[in-house]
């Protein structure tokens, strides 16, 4: 990692969908982060926030229980959680432009299928990382 | 027979000749009858009274036998005529002046003189003298001074008759001419007045009838609204479909206060007013009014979505269709306003997008895992595949964005369809957009064994327009020209500025489309004969997501082709500002 001495970027990543999940997973990874929790629901994806100090949550936006603009929602409004930088990935491109509400919610945003190396890649630019060598 | 009867049958105007010399055989027969009676009138000439019968039977059968009136009519007074001289020898054969059957002379006499034409008086006078005068001239001279006198006395005064009889038949025949005539005139305006009746009567059976059928037809609609006004939005027609749509009967709302913008949702009205006050500096919008009827007053019928409300506050969606009312001379007097309920349509709109929203999702999962652990596969440096398992790999990869580009289709297919149309609008450099189709598409065409040209002019030339979305444009002709072009053939994108336009013109010399299919190209899921002949992929939606593009844009698509020959399709897109469809949406990461 590059920045030897600080911790490690600490990520949080949510998709109810097992195998995408795995895909966010690995590809986290590549990007040299900590993943502190990879979960299935935005309730969960919530509380793993706000337990520790998490710097990205990658966030699915068609979730079970609380949805991902919920949770992107929630974790703005805690003044502890409120400097966690937010990734928001959905599969419907109408979920993303018509809600509007993405844009101002989320750092940023992805589409699925997206490509883990471009996943990758867009974890390291948010984080500040620089690509393993 | 009744004599009345009998009597009925004789035309008064103009009997028949027989007719007429019935009175002289009746008065000779009763003549001949008094002769016979033994010691009656002596019969002084055998010979003379035989003459005198059957001169008068001959006239008889002359009036009856001899169609006069076929014949010259004139001619008719040879029978008076004649049985003036048979009375003239039956009075020498009974006594010559002492006669008492003289008196029948007047009776052919009345029939001479009644005749039409003045020469028929001197004949009557001339048989009546003739018949009086001749015992005088048979017996060689008078019995007496008396005799003469009477001799000539008479046919003056027979003369004097003659004149005033004919004269006054002249004058009924005038009379009765007239007389006909009018009864004729007459007859001509009652048969006038009678046809004018029917045709009255069938007029009247005709505006029934297209009556009750304007009333069914107007019962009829009960699905839509239809409220008439004035010029100045005053409700005067309303019918069962406005009952129905906003609960008021007719009588309730046509009483001279109701306003059809009554009925309307009062944002959208201001909405409408500043809109047209934004585009139309005149358009005052005090006059509410106005926002109903703008279109219509400029001359054009108005299609347009409003909110209806009701008295008892429930909103309808309805399309409002606007259209001048006009009088029987063209002048407009007021507007019609049909409105159709727009609830169900909206609705199943909605839910339409919310169908291709989960199906979009639903299938973009997994294939996002698909590709995702494709590429995986491919950039694990840990273990390389071969050659081989990377030639498996590329055509799964193949597959799964072929089936990707087709959800993308069809989620494109539904947003155009639901007009919701993004456009991001920027400066787009054509000569770019262009050369990056030609360049991806390269590979396909080296496969095909197509050769790909790029004709683009060094000068730049941009328009204003969403670079994806004209790429994508783009791509869809130069993807179908590669699929219709044999091995051998050729596929040019060309771009040149025409006038006020840009034209990008993809041409292959591919297998063509037949004439008759060109107007139905751009049809959601059409394909070309030539398509299915050939076994040459695809749905069907390229072109129509093309049209629906460079339509969004402000252009057109020129399609020309023959069968065997090849296709030329060509963007054409004006060099200005086009107006996005719908407001622009925010920029979407796509991954690559």
């Amino acid at each position: 990692m590059s920045d030897a001495g600080s911790r490690g970027k600490r990520v949080v990543i949510a998709d109810d969908d097992d195998d995408i999940r795995g895909l966010m997973t690995i590809a986290a990874n590549r990007a040299g982060v900590d993943i502190v929790a990879a979960v299935d629901n935005g309730r969960a994806a919530l509380d793993a926030v706000r337990s520790g100090d998490v710097d990205l949550a990658v966030l699915d936006i068609s979730m079970p229980g609380l949805n991902g603009i919920e949770v992107a929602e929630a974790i703005r409004a805690d003044e502890q959680t409120k400097g966690t930088l937010i990734l928001m990935v959905s599969a419907s491109v109408q979920l993303l432009t018509t809600h509007g509400v993405v844009a101002d919610r989320s750092d940023s945003f992805i589409v699925k299928p997206f490509s883990p190396r471009v996943l990758s890649t867009r974890i390291r630019e948010m984080l500040d990382l620089e690509a393993p060598a | 027979m009744t004599i009345d009867r009998w009597l009925s049958r004789i035309p008064i105007d103009s009997p028949s000749a027989f007719m007429k010399q019935v009175p002289t055989i009746v008065g000779f027969a009763f003549a001949a009858a008094i002769a016979a009676v033994p010691n009656g009138v002596p019969i002084t000439d055998g010979a003379e009274f035989v003459a005198g019968i059957v001169l008068v039977v001959i006239a008889s059968v002359l009036s009856f036998a001899v169609p006069w009136r076929r014949l010259n009519p004139e001619w008719v007074v040879v029978v008076p005529t004649l049985s003036l001289l048979a009375v003239g020898l039956l009075r020498l054969a009974t006594g010559s002046s002492a006669s008492p059957f003289v008196v029948l002379t007047l009776l052919p006499f009345v029939w001479i003189a009644s005749e039409e034409g003045r020469i028929n008086i001197l004949i009557a006078s001339l048989g009546t003298f003739i018949v009086l005068l001749a015992p005088l001239l048979v017996d060689g001279g008078a019995r007496s001074a008396g005799d003469v006198v009477r001799a000539f006395f008479s046919p003056v005064i027979y003369l004097i008759v003659a004149v005033v009889i004919n004269e006054i038949a002249h004058r009924m025949r005038i009379q009765l001419q007239k007389a006909h005539e009018a009864a004729q005139q007459q007859e001509t305006l009652l048969a006038q007045a009678v046809a004018a009746q029917d045709e009255l009567v069938l007029n009247e059976a005709r505006l029934k009838t297209a009556n009750r059928l304007i009333q069914s037809i107007w019962n009829a609609v009960t699905e839509q609204s239809v409220i008439g006004t004035d010029l100045d939005g005053l409700i005067d027609v309303w019918n069962p479909g406005a009952e129905k749509m906003l609960g008021l009967t007719e009588k309730q709302v046509v009483d001279g206060k109701h306003h059809v913008i009554d009925f309307h949702l009062p944002e959208e009205i201001d909405q409408r007013l500043q809109a047209m006050d934004a585009r139309f500096t005149t358009v005052s919008s005090i006059e509410s009014f106005s926002a109903l009827v703008d279109t219509v007053r400029a001359g054009s019928a108005d299609v347009r979505d409003w909110t209806y409300v009701r008295p008892d506050g429930k909103r309808v969606a309805v399309q409002v269709a606007a259209t001048p009312r006009l009088d029987e001379n063209g002048h407009r007097v007021g507007f019609i306003f049909v409105a159709t309920d727009m609830t169900q349509a909206r609705e199943f709109a909605r839910l339409k997008d919310e169908f291709v929203g989960l199906i979009s999702h639903e299938l973009r999962t997994p294939l996002s895992s698909i590709l995702g652990y494709l590429e995986l596969m491919r950039d694990d440096e840990e273990s390389p595949l071969s050659d081989e398992q990377l030639q498996y790999l590329g055509v799964a990869e193949r597959n799964a964005h072929r089936l990707l580009r087709l959800v993308g289709d069809l989620l494109f297919t539904a947003q155009v369809e639901s007009g919701r149309f993004p456009l991001d609008i920027t400066d787009v450099e054509l000569g770019g957009v262009v050369s990056a189709s030609v360049e991806s598409a390269t590979p396909v065409a080296a496969n095909a064994g197509v050769t790909l040209v790029r004709d683009v002019p060094e000068k730049p030339l941009v328009v204003r327009g969403d670079t994806l979305r004209l790429g994508q444009a783009v791509d869809n002709l130069v993807s179908n020209a590669l699929k219709f072009t044999p091995s051998g053939g050729t596929v040019t994108v060309s771009l040149r500025a025409e006038g006020d336009h840009a034209v990008i013109a993809v041409a292959d010399t591919g297998i063509g489309i037949p004439a008759v299919e060109l107007s139905q190209l751009s049809q959601r899921f059409f394909r070309a004969s030539t398509a299915t002949r050939n076994a040459v992929p695809g749905v069907g939606l390229g072109l129509t997501i093309t049209k629906a593009i460079v339509t969004a844009h402000g252009g057109r698509l020129d399609i020309a082709s023959e069968e065997g020959v090849g296709t030329s399709i060509s963007i054409v897109l004006p060099v200005e500002t086009p107006q996005p469809v719908t407001e622009a949406i925010p920029r979407v990461e796509v991954a690559p």
